[in-house]
């Protein structure tokens, strides 16, 4: 009953914000397309960059590609659904987090699918049209598209984590902007697979913050070069960071003071 | 003077007075200087040449544009339209004080600050990884780039006063500017130098004012350009300095026509 409740919430939240996006239709549109320019323009440098190197890291241009509409729809995802956090600050710099408190309602729920973008769908459809195709043009496996599918699970949980991270530090120091756009920043580096990067940076990228977890490690299970060792690693990371943040997040609380009087 | 000088001032107590938010947005910087760093450097092994920039010229390239940006894209022009929005700009034009003078002044205090910090930041990495830097010791090229750059101050400070006066017709002031960072980061050639891209492609880029902002300068420095491709560039920035300059004021003017100054 619960869950469902959740849906219906989530749904009713993703409606209301979708009607305020489009009040100002140029907005939305140039919006929609300055996120699609993004996708385009990386995709050109990949295309001039492999003409001149054919394989990068070892990859082929279609491996590549495959990592690249991975990282994308690992971007994407949380970005629809999670939207909420970037406008967190405000709620708890001029009081409105009150108001969340006292409905209901999970505030954590509320803080992360309160406002999820229904417009970040059209950027979902073309990932996954990319990876697909993709996925078509490399040798793949079932182990490997169920590996890849549970990989995909784990990753969407360290984002989890990280968003849950920057809305207990919100809390704590209302700073929420600059550090919900690091964790981007930092994600970027996985735009490409993370094997192109020189130790000790790949060893830090892959474990420490750990974007190859989330973007690297997928499609290299597809492609049947990831270890056993190595995914059961990348799953005790992902719920080890789910469990930690669920922990800050509770110890934020307690310690949230409002400023609303 | 003095009232712009303190403007410069002011801007500094601004900006620290949210002291962790800076040092993320400093921290960001570094991590987007990293990226693209390792990126190019395990693209490019030592002693190999891509796109004509062996590993040394493509590392200074992009520790380049890092230190660029904080010189020439670090704006608060951003902030026009909402002053426009919210009806604040009322209080500026009563005051004794030339309103573009007045951004360009908090412009000056803002880029300040990020170059301070980009130095510093620049420094340590320079310690850390020790890259394989050009380090350009011809007095006539680093003139022109010094030249280059102040018109890249220029010329991003007009772009960036023209799309806040988006917000004397329009309440939608991020949307454009959105667009416009991204178009920023892949024409003025933050990714990477636009000469790689095919000939035909390339020749029409240089006409836009985009490569004028990072690329062209970086290109200068690196002593890559003849004098007649220097002076051309030269030109071509001045002409889009002027003909921004004037759409400036006529949108200006236009757009206080427009103004209703409600919310104060």
């Amino acid at each position: 009953m619960e869950i469902k409740k959740y849906i219906k919430l989530w749904w009713f939240f993703a409606r209301m914000t979708t009607k305020v996006a489009f009040q100002s239709r140029f907005g939305a549109i140039v919006f929609l397309i300055g996120k699609l320019l993004r996708f385009v323009f990386f995709l050109i440098f990949l295309i001039l960059l492999l003409t001149k190197t054919n394989v990068i890291a070892g990859y082929s241009f279609w491996q590549v590609i495959f990592f690249f509409a991975t990282f994308n729809l690992l971007d994407t995802i949380p970005q629809l659904l999670w939207r909420e956090v970037y406008r967190f600050r405000t709620y708890v710099a001029r009081g409105f987090f009150d108001y969340i408190l006292i409905k209901p309602v999970s505030p954590l729920f509320r803080s992360l699918f309160g406002g999820s973008d229904i417009l970040d769908f059209s950027i979902l459809l073309i990932s996954v049209i990319f990876l697909v195709y993709a996925a078509g043009k490399i040798d793949i496996t079932v182990f490997g598209v169920i590996g890849y599918l549970l990989l995909l699970v784990n990753a969407l949980l360290i984002s989890l984590s990280f968003h849950i991270f920057v809305l207990a530090m919100g809390i704590l120091t209302t700073e929420v902007d600059n550090a919900i756009m690091l964790y981007r920043d930092l994600t970027q580096m996985g735009r490409l697979p993370v094997d192109i990067y020189l130790e000790p940076i790949r060893g830090f990228l892959t474990f420490v913050i750990p974007v190859g977890i989330m973007m690297t490690f997928p499609p290299k299970v597809m492609m049947g070069l990831l270890s056993g060792t190595m995914l059961i690693i990348a799953f005790l990371i992902g719920i080890s960071l789910f469990l930690f943040s669920l922990f800050f997040w509770n110890y934020a609380m307690r310690r949230y003071a409002s400023v609303s009087s | 003077m003095r009232k712009y000088f303190l403007i410069i001032v002011n801007m500094w107590d601004e900006i620290f007075t949210y002291r962790l938010s800076f040092a993320m947005w400093r921290l960001r910087n570094v991590f987007q200087l990293l990226t693209i760093y390792f990126l190019w450097a395990s693209l490019i092994p030592k002693q190999s040449v891509l796109f004509g920039y062996s590993q040394s010229l493509m590392l200074t390239y992009v520790i380049g544009t890092s230190f660029l940006s904080a010189v020439i894209l670090s704006t608060r022009t951003y902030e026009i339209g909402d002053n426009i929005n919210s009806g604040n700009l009322s209080a500026l034009l009563l005051k004794p004080i030339n309103y573009f003078g007045y951004w360009f002044a908090k412009d000056i205090g803002d880029k300040l600050v990020n170059i301070s910090f980009s130095l510093v930041e620049l420094f340590l990495l320079f310690f850390l990884l020790r890259p394989p830097l050009f380090l350009q010791t011809d007095i006539v090229p680093l003139l022109f780039f010094i030249i280059t750059i102040c018109l890249g101050i220029l010329l991003y400070f007009c772009i960036g006063s023209l799309l806040g006066m988006i917000g004397f017709w329009s309440p939608e002031v991020w949307a454009p500017r959105f667009i416009f960072f991204i178009l920023i980061g892949f024409f003025a050639g933050i990714l990477f130098p636009l000469d790689i891209f095919p000939k035909p492609i390339f020749n029409i880029l240089q006409l836009l004012p985009f490569p004028y902002l990072l690329f062209f300068p970086l290109k200068v420095y690196l002593g890559q350009l003849s004098m007649p491709e220097i002076l051309k560039g030269i030109s071509i920035s001045v002409i889009w300095i002027f003909s921004l300059t004037y759409i400036m004021v006529l949108v200006w003017r236009k757009g206080l026509r427009m103004y209703t100054a409600y919310g104060n």
